[in-house]
């Protein structure tokens, strides 16, 4: 193998990447309303948080991803190939990742909140000085998992059209006959990305307050 | 466009057929999984640090790279080196491999969390180590596991749609060819989404409620 | 052949008609003009009409299209889909005609329009060079076949199947280089595609893949294809009036010549298809 082609695959991986790296923080951003709602107490906010939640984690990305690009132009929302991969997969990742914030959220020990409560924090502050803090301190590592899983399953985005590391290394495999060592590679360029990531997490766990020392 | 669900369900027998596959892969899948991933915890636990490091590196090979890519490896790649096998034993052998790594670890977190004076108790009983495992720490790990066990099979009965992509007959590949073969896409992605969900639903129900059963037999631990 | 000059005068008349109601605002050709850029959707594991070469997108269709761009004074920009999402792709809206090409079937002439044929499509059997078992295209009986899912090149062969004593063992697959791959693996013995395909994949691998004469598929031609509404049908004309200009000065059939290694003799257009 070439290193030409090997090269096509490192050249692909901007997209795997690229569409990973926006979708965890459009899914993050996604993520807090939705624990919000689903902590808010008020049915009318938890019952549609908890719907999303369910169709999202019970209904596999391919069959999403084909989903929504196939079913928005009907209504009315015509978006490209990049636009429907980013949106199935910020969807998707909103679903798990609003799952770890509300495990987070709730695991924020009672006694802190109260303690804040008595030395006069408002309850918006307390939000935002005590719970939001240690909820993401608490769902830091689940964060990260989360974005390696996201990376891996960015491999089926090429049922929309988006030409990343899995669909050039098919490409290239049905073109030259050499799978062995192609899809080699293209998991080898995976194996990288994927440890880089969890070795970054594990270097800001320790960097965050209340990390490990 | 019309929305017709009627020509997709006219096919019915060959949606139960392709959910058949899609449910029988699904658990010998992770039968398999759960067994490999155990034996391999287990090695990796008992058989020195010659066992756990290699064995340790093909699970994070395995957790660090697509399915998708272990998939095209085994079912284009085997041929090539003498393995060539048929779409649903390649399939199976995938989902399994795939399967045992996650239950590797999840056994492996198992085996840690039991107490170690629980272990230490049985040594001084004059346990054997077959018997702790078999008595004391199985047990034990059962109740630890089971939760991110239950995770783990909802997380593999959708990634077996993947297996849509080497031309096993399952759900995925049954439904969007009668799709095509009916020039209704839209209705074949919508149905297929309803079954997935509502199967994925029900196996998590069913594990959420294996799980409270389970728990009953907890004991408190110091 | 006799009815090329009226089909050309007939075109003519319709790109002038097309050209006066370019203004409204739903004509997708008016549209195309005004971006300057023409959408086709198509899957680029089927050469010698779209393939990857070492991480390249080439073929007949790429230069095809960029002569028709020539010809509407538009850029053509790619969307790349598995085949099983490009008809989809296509109804959705995602792209403004599908390359392909789709081999024009009486089915699909009822939901699609095609365009003026480009290729004959005519389907037969390749096979592992030196493979004495078959001989001729009845000797897959009974055995496994490879064929892309989603495809007429996949009824047709069920169709032939059903002639045979022992029917043959169809395997589908998502693109047929996925199923070129699987018969070099050995999973399948045989591979059923359109007779240019297959042609040059045997070129392309002289010594591992043979062709098997005669075809047994239908005479059938293959189009480019797009949608039938009014919106699409200014485009669609302007497609089929480019495609029959490089029939007319020659081009198509250099293009021809240089991806298949041979010229063929197509209809201007197919009206009564034989499958």
């Amino acid at each position: 193998m070439s290193f030409k082609l090997f090269n096509l695959l490192v050249q692909a991986s901007a997209w795997t990447i690229g569409i990973s790296a926006i979708s965890i923080a459009i899914g993050f951003l996604l993520a807090l309303v939705l624990s919000a709602a689903l902590l808010s107490g008020k049915a009318l906010y938890r019952r549609p948080a908890e719907f999303f939640i369910s169709f999202f984690r019970g209904v596999p990305l391919l069959v999403q991803l084909l989903l929504i690009y196939n079913l928005l132009p009907f209504i009315g929302l015509n978006v490209p190939s990049i636009v429907a991969a980013i949106i199935g997969m910020s969807l998707c990742t909103a679903a798990y990742q609003a799952e770890n914030l509300r495990g987070g959220f709730e695991s924020v020990p009672r006694g802190l909140v109260e303690a804040a409560d008595m030395v006069g924090f408002t309850p918006r502050q307390v939000f935002l000085r005590i719970k939001v803090p240690i909820a993401l301190r608490l769902t830091f590592p689940a964060l990260v998992n989360e974005a390696i899983m996201i990376l891996k399953s960015s491999s089926l985005v090429s049922v929309v059209g988006i030409v990343e590391i899995t669909r050039m290394a098919q490409d290239l495999a049905s073109s030259t006959y050499l799978p062995i060592e192609i899809f080699s590679s293209a998991a080898l360029i995976y194996l990288v990305i994927c440890w880089s990531v969890a070795l970054a997490g594990r270097f800001g766990e320790r960097a965050l307050p209340g990390g490990a020392k | 466009m019309i929305f017709d669900p009627n020509v997709i369900l006219k096919h019915l027998p060959e949606i139960a057929a392709g959910t058949g596959v899609t449910l029988a892969l699904w658990i010998a899948g992770m039968l398999l999984g759960v067994l490999i991933g155990f034996l391999v915890a287990t090695a990796r636990r008992y058989g020195g640090r010659f066992i756990d490091l290699p064995l340790g590196l093909v699970v994070e090979v395995l957790r660090g790279t697509p399915f998708l890519i272990q998939i095209f490896l085994v079912y284009y790649g085997g041929p090539f080196i003498g393995l060539s096998l048929n779409p649903i034993p390649c399939g199976l052998l995938g989902l399994s491999i795939y399967a045992s790594a996650y239950y590797s670890e999840i056994f492996r977190a198992g085996y840690a969390a039991v107490p170690h004076g629980h272990v230490e108790a049985g040594e001084c009983l004059g346990f054997s180590r077959f018997q702790i495992i078999r008595r004391i720490l199985l047990p034990e790990m059962a109740l630890i596991v089971m939760p991110p066990s239950v995770n783990l099979a909802v997380i593999l009965l959708k990634e077996s749609a993947v297996l849509s992509i080497i031309t096993v007959p399952e759900l995925t590949t049954t439904v969007s060819a009668i799709g095509s073969q009916e020039y209704a896409f839209l209705e074949a992605i919508f149905l297929l989404a309803v079954i997935y969900w509502v199967i994925v639903e029900a196996a998590a129900r069913l594990g959420r409620f294996a799980e409270s059963r389970f728990s009953t037999y907890r004991f408190s631990t110091p | 052949m006799q009815k090329r000059s009226f089909l050309k005068a007939a075109l003519g008349a319709a790109m002038l008609f097309s050209a006066s109601v370019a203004a409204h605002a739903d004509d997708v050709l008016a549209k195309v003009k005004a971006a300057g850029v023409l959408k086709v959707g198509t899957e680029t594991a089927f050469a010698p009409f779209d393939f990857i070469d070492a991480g390249d997108h080439v073929g007949l269709n790429v230069d095809m299209f960029a002569e028709i761009g020539k010809e509407l004074g538009v850029k053509i920009e790619w969307v790349t889909l598995p085949w099983e999402g490009v008809l989809p792709g296509l109804e959705a809206g995602k792209f403004d005609v599908v390359a392909g090409p789709a081999t024009i079937t009486k089915a699909r002439m009822e939901r699609y329009r095609f365009s003026a044929p480009i290729a004959e499509a005519t389907v037969a059997i390749l096979k592992k060079a030196g493979d004495a078992s078959i001989t001729k295209p009845q000797d897959i009986a009974g055995k496994a076949v490879g064929v892309g899912k989603a495809t007429a090149q996949l009824a047709q062969l069920t169709e032939f199947s059903a002639t045979l004593p022992s029917k043959v063992d169809i395997r589908e697959y998502p693109a047929f280089n996925d199923a070129y791959a699987d018969m070099a693996a050995g999973r399948v013995v045989a591979v059923a595609n359109s007779l240019p395909n297959i042609a040059f994949v045997a070129k392309q691998r002289a010594g591992m893949f043979e062709v098997v004469l005669p075809p047994f598929g239908k005479p059938t031609y293959f189009g480019f294809v797009g949608t039938k509404d009014a919106d699409h049908k200014s485009l669609l004309d302007a497609v089929d009036a480019a495609i029959l200009k490089m029939k007319g000065d020659g081009r198509m059939a250099k293009l021809q010549e240089k991806w298949f290694g041979t010229k063929f003799d197509t209809p201007d257009a197919v009206k009564d298809p034989a499958i």
